[in-house]
């Protein structure tokens, strides 16, 4: 019997928490993570190999904060890795942050970062235009554009309601006013191929297909596809399609963030503080690019291959914090624009 | 038993209500209601129930009335393979079919290499990307619920009815609509209302086919506007509105008594069917097995071939395999003896509180997960001052961070399942066999285990078999509520795919349906063997 199921079933019997036992052996960090396991598996084997702590991660994409809310002082957690700004915001509001040490945050510009060092951001995404090689000419496009009558009928996206969406039209909303975002999210939308569906990967596929020509999308999930040797059809798929950072001589391209905060109730705050040192460290930050194919948060450090080879990013400085705080009005806008019910004429 | 154990198990299935009740109430009234979007939710969701409801309510009673009533080619393998789809979540049966019917899926592959087309603007394809797609291909999983209820009572049901109505000269279809069609209303209705929660707390699969439910509007106004209580205004909404049909359905057959002599030994014999409606019967459920098990798992397992050769399989799955083995079996442990008992009471007394205890399935899994959590973290606190002021240290997170909570929310979510089953099969075999046991003098527990087990055996044990399946295949609370360091397959497929990997998933994805097929065939078997 494996030790993990031993376990389950000693704590099932005698109704004592796992929980305990993590939380009571020396050298390990528990991790809440909204970001997938396999994305940060190289970083945290790299971490446990140099440190010899152990961590240990809860993977759930809701509901972390507030698990760790509803624990109270009692929670395991030490560290909640995010992958939306809005999380981040929203730990930070739900109490259940303390201060990350200055120390360790030296090398993250400030856009990146909370003022009090509540959160700090890991990685940046930028939302960009995936466009057709073949049906597509245009080498620079900005968002507005794709409101435009042009694209009728030719542009995919996954729902607007998406995280990585409703971070988007939150920074429309800051550039344009909540009129000017609702004018262009209404166009966008009378733009679309059909009600949005599928992940970005599957907007891709659809650009693949012959049924969208522009599709709204995170950059690394091209960059995964390139070098999927797993599923080399996806290479295929990849390769009908090019990159267009939006806005790239203008205001700039709107990025997101991967980021951590660090539990007010950490009950291995030390181990915590060593694992937020080592994911802004340059090695750490070399493999967020070289195999996640994101933009490291800490300047300097190089692009991967892939990543370069689509020229230079230019990302909107408009303060993540801003774009946080207008996500509500976001999600309302997509709301009465029934952007997820597709073009409505 | 006293009235008063009623109130505490519809309090303890309530608990995670009222949590959302206190949350609903620190809300602005116009939180969750201030959604747009709302009717249009409300009406996706309304003709995805409407439209799942038929078509399982049809294909599960037609087959469960061919494979009970009749004789034809094959019929003894169509009898348990009917059962098979039950094993494939909605969420996975979703992505194997919109990839089986994709662009660079095999039908549409071979219609491209037979008319020389080379991008989807050259032909017409149609697109499953919508509301009948999703009610299509979710029916086609979840038919097995009606499927197994009818036949359960095709299976209790003695051949003396049938055989009035043919000796009076009915057709064989009049027999069916006038006789065997009311009589199984009941069952028909167990099994759809099964079906029909399963497709109220899906979010999986409904994004696959960009369905706009309620479910997914939920979690928007949650997610990305930070509003738990509107949140959890329009759940306990959903709650409402489902607990409302439960009742009217209940209301509208509550005079009904289905007293008939019944000799299980004497099942009806089955007509055999020649030519044409033999051949009917065969083309009826090679259709429906083939496309609610064959297609979906075809396309998982095309894809996991390729890995297991490769030897890329994670190790993480075999422990999750284990763990999710042995939750599962937790789960349908407790379901059943819940189950067993409040079918009990709801036969004595105390229904409407037990009818409240067993709505808890009508909330989304990731909701009632959060309604969970915030009270028993409470009681961790409490838990934990009491051990610090008694002998100085904590214990942790005994309830809300330990396989507890995880128990807890299967059997607040599955309780139903069994409920309805052991409720159904109590009413259909009636109280007069206990009564006789008593008559004889044979105290309580003889007629427990000589009457009251022997005679429900088989609803027992497709109760245990239904929450098995069930909490394996369980996402959403599973992923909320599970402890730190537990990993099911289900959890496992989900972070795999949340990577946008789906196709790394495909080799849990295809053991969540291997270990979700075994006991459905022993269920099978068992019941068949009954007969």
């Amino acid at each position: 019997m494996p030790t993990a199921l031993r376990r389950a079933a000693l704590a099932a019997l005698f109704g004592l928490s796992l929980t305990g036992f993590a939380a009571a052996q020396n050298g390990s960090v528990n991790i809440y993570s909204y970001r997938s396991p396999d994305l940060i598996a190289p970083l945290l084997d790299r971490f446990e190999e140099e440190t010899g702590i152990k961590p240990v991660v809860l993977f759930a994409n809701n509901g972390l904060i507030e698990r760790a809310a509803a624990e109270g002082e009692n929670s395991p957690a030490d560290l909640i890795l995010t992958v939306d700004i809005g999380n981040l915001a929203l730990a930070k509001s739900e109490g259940v942050t303390q201060p990350i040490p200055e120390a360790a945050l030296e090398n993250v510009p400030d856009a990146y970062r909370d003022a009090e060092g509540h959160w700090t951001a890991l990685s940046l995404r930028a939302r960009v235009f995936y466009v057709s090689k073949d049906r597509v000419d245009a080498q620079a496009l900005s968002y507005a554009d794709i409101a435009d009558p042009e694209w009728k009928g030719r542009v995919c996206t996954r729902s607007g309601q998406h995280v990585y969406n409703i971070g988007l039209i939150a920074s429309r909303i800051a550039h344009m006013g909540e009129d000017g975002a609702r004018t262009w999210l209404e166009g966008v939308r009378d733009n679309l191929t059909g009600a949005p569906t599928g992940n970005d990967r599957a907007q891709v596929k659809s650009i693949y297909s012959g049924e969208c020509d522009l599709a709204i999308g995170n950059t690394y999930y091209m960059g995964l596809m390139l070098n999927n040797e797993e599923e080399p059809e996806q290479k295929d798929w990849a390769a009908s399609v090019r990159i267009i950072y939006p806005d790239a001589d203008g205001t700039g391209t709107h990025v997101n963030v991967s980021g951590a905060i660090l539990a007010k109730h950490a009950p291995n705050k030390d181990n915590a503080e060593k694992l937020i040192e080592f994911l802004l460290s340059e090695e750490a930050q070399e493999i967020y690019a070289s195999t996640n194919h994101e933009f490291p948060v800490v300047p300097g450090v190089p692009l991967s291959e892939t990543v370069a080879s689509w020229g230079e990013l230019k990302a909107d400085d408009t303060p993540l914090t801003e774009i946080a705080a207008l996500r509500d009005a976001a999600s309302r806008l997509v709301d009465e624009t029934r952007f997820d019910e597709g073009p409505q004429n | 038993m006293p009235p008063a154990a009623n109130l505490v198990l519809a309090l303890l299935a309530g608990l995670p209500i009222l949590a959302l009740l206190a949350v609903a109430l620190t809300g602005s009234p116009s939180g969750g209601f201030g959604a747009t979007i709302l009717p249009a939710a409300l009406r996706e969701t309304g003709s995805l129930l409407l439209l799942v409801g038929i078509a399982t309510s049809l294909m599960g009673l037609v087959a469960a009335w061919l494979v009970s009533n009749f004789e034809f080619p094959l019929r003894r393998v169509f009898e348990w393979a009917f059962i098979l789809p039950l094993a494939i979540p909605t969420y996975l049966s979703a992505y194997a079919w919109v990839e089986f019917m994709s662009f660079t899926g095999p039908v549409q592959e071979m219609v491209r290499a037979a008319t020389g087309a080379q991008t989807l603007r050259d032909y017409w394809f149609p697109d499953i990307r919508n509301v009948p797609g999703a009610a299509f291909v979710m029916s086609l999983v979840l038919y097995p619920y009606v499927y197994l209820s009818c036949r359960a009572f095709f299976l209790m049901q003695s051949g003396t009815v049938t055989a009035a109505s043919r000796a009076l000269g009915a057709s064989g279809s009049r027999t069916f609509f006038a006789v065997i069609l009311p009589l199984a209303r009941p069952a028909v209705i167990v099994g759809a209302t099964l079906a029909m929660m399963e497709v109220v707390n899906d979010l999986g699969a409904v994004e696959f086919f960009g369905v706009k439910s309620l479910t997914a509007v939920i979690y928007a106004t949650w997610i990305n506007r930070a509003d738990l209580p509107g949140a959890a205004q329009m759940a306990l909404t959903l709650v409402l509105v489902i607990g409302v049909l439960i009742w009217l359905e209940q209301h509208a057959r509550r005079r009904r008594g289905y007293l008939m002599p019944r000799d299980s030994r004497t099942p009806p014999p089955r007509t055999p069917l020649s030519g044409g409606r033999a051949a009917l019967a065969v083309l009826f459920s090679v259709l429906v097995i083939g496309l609610g098990f064959a297609v979906p798992f075809g396309e998982l397992m095309s894809t996991a071939f390729g890995r297991f050769v490769r030897g890329s399989v994670p190790e993480g799955v075999w422990a999750a395999l284990i763990q999710t083995v042995w939750l599962a079996l937790a789960g349908a442990l407790v379901c059943v003896m819940l189950g067993y008992f409040t079918a009990r009471r709801a036969r004595s007394g105390g229904a409407p509180l037990i009818r409240l205890a067993v709505l808890g399935y009508a909330v989304p899994g990731t909701v009632l997960a959060l309604g969970l959590a915030l009270p028993l973290g409470v009681m961790d606190g409490w838990l934990n001052d009491a051990s610090r002021a008694l002998w100085g240290g904590s214990v942790g997170l005994v309830l809300s961070g330990s396989v507890f909570a995880l128990i807890y929310a299967y059997a607040v979510r599955f309780l139903a399942v069994s409920h309805n089953g052991l409720d159904s099969a109590l009413k259909k075999r009636g109280d007069s066999i206990i009564d006789a046991g008593k008559v004889l003098g044979a105290s309580r527990a003889q007629i427990f285990f000589r009457v009251e087990l022997p005679t429900l055996r088989p609803a027992l044990a497709a109760a245990g078999v239904l929450v098995f399946v069930e909490c394996i295949k369980e996402l959403p609370a599973t992923l909320l509520l599970r402890p730190l360091g537990v990993e099911t397959l289900a959890t496992y497929v989900y972070s795999q795919a949340s990577a946008e990997l789906f196709e790394a998933a495909a080799v849990p994805a295809v053991l969540i349906v291997m270990v979700g097929l075994v006991p459905v065939l022993l269920a099978g078997r068992l019941q068949a063997s009954s007969r």
